[in-house]
């Protein structure tokens, strides 16, 4: 081919490149009509409107973690001008305060509660319910990430754990009702003059099982374990709380059904979960330990024990964590009445001592002389306790008279249940308690 | 008609279809970006006026994950706290500084970013993280929610954090002696110094348990504790060490921090020191 043929072609090619060049069909198919910021800010806008658009806000029941944590009720009513006002039942202050939030795209759309509110006492490193959470708090988010809305709730994911997280639309009854979240949340925790030890008794129809309920209620977490060697199941349930009752989760399971909501049954101050069938849970309080122990039998006179002391040292087991509220109140009221200087050192129990004798000894700071009530021991085997009874003291009665209602304690007519405890504090000493069977009281000493 | 004509035409026939040829195009709209103002409270406006326009640094006391430790369990400041603590590190860090090493000391080398935490970075080891300095340019500073301003240690404690950090960033721009530094006290540095107490650090010649992770903590730590401290308060540190070396090795620290604040800057660390309690009395009583 001559080269003026080969350009005349170049040229036609050239010119008929230029014909078709802009045709718009690249055969990709477009999956959306919108680019992805607009699509981002559709989103943004969805989440806000829909945060806003509730008359009485929204409910979220938070269980940050229910393999160890409770659940936490908050309620929010979002404001114009990135302002959300918040209340929470984490405890009994139940007011509603104001703070910020705005919508921020983390790995997707999210809402975030800017500065600080209720919501954020679940995140603070400062504040944790078990030794195992140091440094973690409840496990708590403030940034939730929007998936979308289900039959009108919003579902939302946590940032940290992405755990789902609904928010559903609260009523002004919600708003009246938080603050009664606390009588519920009172109910269970009790105070100091409540019972020690907690139950828990399932009945399936036909038996029931008794199961030692260890509860810690700062976390809202609680482990039943069964009190019959035979029966192994066992129970780890958190609970989140309305005004009229406690609601596990997860649930607890007998005999097929799924036991949540625990009602406040308050002439037994039982919290009881029915099923059908017969079928029940209910958590319970007493004074009588769950696992009673024969340790008592060695501090019995007349069987020939040999003589043994336990003493209660101020300076080492006034913080254990074994002694009650209610002992610690005792201790300080008696305190509360002695000079500055003079406080109470050490609570002494002697048993068959060689003189024959047992009494409970008052030793103090400060110079003052030791106080000691002699007392006479007897056995209650049925119930398993020591019963101490008064013999008289060494001084004379206005001299003791600050130390009666703590050592009522001690020589209480259904006497003490006596355990030695397999924890040490401070020194190799053993550890004993003593616990009234017929009050809260539980004193820790060491066996000296 | 010549050929070459002939091609003249089509190649203009060309170009006027390369020019038109995509007219049709859709041209670009609005932007999707979002470029309104966010609305600014009374106390965004109070840290632009002190913060922002004055010394160029931003302050945070809004959320944003990407400034935090995700990992932690932290929470933003309470809105009401954040001026009263903002008004403290002005008066203890910002004024000491500016009175003493002149107005534009800070202006120039000053951290370009604080983050406020309200909550306390709790270690689970049980150590407690008081600030963060991040290459210089960011500071963060936790326990907003806390500070009581009456309390001497509490503003102490929140004040050291500022005080420590800045002497780094100092450090950064004009590295400080640190061949005679280290020769001082060679021994005693230890990554586990959270497990030792501050009495017996002293002893050994650290001002601080903290001073002995390594000699650049070290430089930081004397030089902020000493800024913390009034003169009568810092000499009672020192009469409360009983040996004799290591009473010397904290002086002869000292001594070398105030000859490198006036060597590189020329400010009189006794001056600065003495303005700082002054300014630090102001918070407590005022």
């Amino acid at each position: 081919m001559k080269v003026k043929n080969i350009f005349s072609y170049l040229i036609v090619a050239i010119f008929a490149l230029q014909l078709v060049a802009c045709t718009n069909n690249t055969d990709a198919e477009q999956k959306f009509d919108q680019t992805p910021t607009e699509r981002t800010n559709a989103r943004k806008k969805e989440l806000n409107d829909l945060l806003l658009s509730s008359e009485h806000g929204w409910k979220a029941v938070y269980f940050t973690d229910s393999t160890q944590l409770g659940g936490f009720t908050h309620l929010f009513k979002f404001l114009p001008n990135g302002k959300v006002d918040m209340a929470s039942d984490f405890d009994t202050d139940t007011d509603v305060y104001n703070s910020q939030y705005e919508i921020q795209l983390g790995s997707t759309v999210s809402v975030v509660f800017t500065t600080a509110n209720r919501i954020h006492l679940l995140s603070d490193s400062n504040d944790y319910p078990t030794a195992a959470l140091r440094g973690k708090g409840f496990l708590g988010d403030f940034q939730f990430l929007y998936y979308g809305q289900d039959k009108g709730d919003i579902v939302f994911r946590t940032n940290r754990t992405v755990q789902e997280l609904r928010f559903v639309k609260a009523t002004a009854q919600d708003w009246i009702d938080l603050p009664k979240n606390a009588t519920t949340l009172d109910n269970i925790n009790g105070d100091m003059t409540s019972p020690l030890f907690r139950l828990l008794v399932t009945n399936d129809g036909t038996a029931t099982h008794n199961f030692d309920f260890d509860f810690n209620s700062y976390a809202r977490f609680g482990e039943a374990t069964s009190l019959d060697p035979t029966y192994s199941e066992s129970y780890l349930f958190g609970f989140a709380y309305t005004p009229t009752s406690a609601v596990a989760k997860p649930a607890v399971v007998v005999k097929g059904q799924k036991l949540t909501n625990f009602v406040y049954d308050s002439p037994t101050n039982t919290f009881v979960a029915t099923g059908t069938g017969g079928v029940s849970a209910t958590i319970k309080y007493t004074n009588a330990p769950p696992v009673l122990t024969n340790d008592y039998k060695s501090l019995l006179a007349g069987v020939g024990n040999p003589p043994t002391v336990f003493g209660y040292i101020s300076a080492n087991l006034y913080t254990a964590p074994s002694n009650s509220d209610y002992c610690k109140y005792l201790l300080d009221r008696a305190n509360a009445t002695l000079p500055a200087a003079q406080k109470i050192s050490r609570v002494q129990l002697y048993f068959n001592t060689a003189a024959n004798q047992n009494y409970i000894q008052y030793q103090f700071n400060g110079g003052k002389a030791s106080i000691t009530h002699l007392v006479t021991t007897s056995e209650d085997a049925v119930n398993k306790t020591i019963i101490l009874k008064d013999a008289g003291w060494t001084v004379v009665a206005s001299a003791y008279a600050f130390l009666k209602e703590l050592d009522a304690e001690l020589v209480n007519p259904k006497g003490l249940y006596v355990k030695k405890e397999t924890f040490r504090i401070t020194y190799s000493n053993t550890i004993y308690t003593f616990t009234s069977a017929s009050s809260p009281f539980r004193i820790t000493s060491y066996a000296l | 008609m010549k050929l070459l004509k002939k091609y003249k035409l089509v190649v203009l026939g060309a170009v006027v279809l390369t020019f038109t040829g995509c007219a049709h195009e859709d041209q670009p709209t609005e932007s999707q970006l979002n470029f309104e103002q966010p609305v600014r409270t009374d106390l965004d406006n109070w840290i632009i006026t002190n913060y922002t326009n004055p010394y160029n640094i931003e302050v945070r006391y809004i959320w944003n994950q990407n400034t935090v430790d995700n990992t932690r369990y932290l929470f933003p400041p309470t809105v009401e706290k954040v001026k009263p603590a903002l008004e403290i590190v002005k008066k203890i860090w910002l004024d000491s500084y500016s009175t003493i090493g002149g107005a534009d000391f800070v202006k120039k080398i000053a951290p370009r970013e604080f983050v406020l935490v309200g909550g306390v970075n709790l270690n689970s080891t049980g150590t407690i993280t008081l600030g963060l300095a991040e290459g210089g340019q960011r500071i963060s500073l936790f326990q907003v929610d806390y500070i009581d301003k009456k309390s001497r240690a509490d503003v102490s404690e929140f004040i050291h954090t500022i005080q420590h950090e800045y002497v780094h960033i100092l450090n950064q721009t004009k590295p400080f002696d640190e061949q005679a530094w280290a020769k001082v006290t060679p021994s005693g540095y230890t990554s586990s110094w959270y497990v030792e107490s501050v009495s017996t650090s002293r002893e050994l010649g650290f001002i601080t348990s903290y001073a002995r992770l390594n000699i650049f903590e070290d430089f930081a730590e004397t030089a902020s504790m000493i800024l913390l401290s009034s003169k009568a308060e810092y000499a009672a540190i020192l009469a409360g060490i009983t040996s004799a070396t290591g009473k010397a090795a904290i002086q002869k620290k000292e001594a070398i921090v105030v000859q490198y604040y006036r060597d590189a800057f020329n400010v009189d660390f006794y001056a600065l020191r003495d303005e700082a309690q002054k300014n630090t009395d102001a918070v407590i009583n005022n």
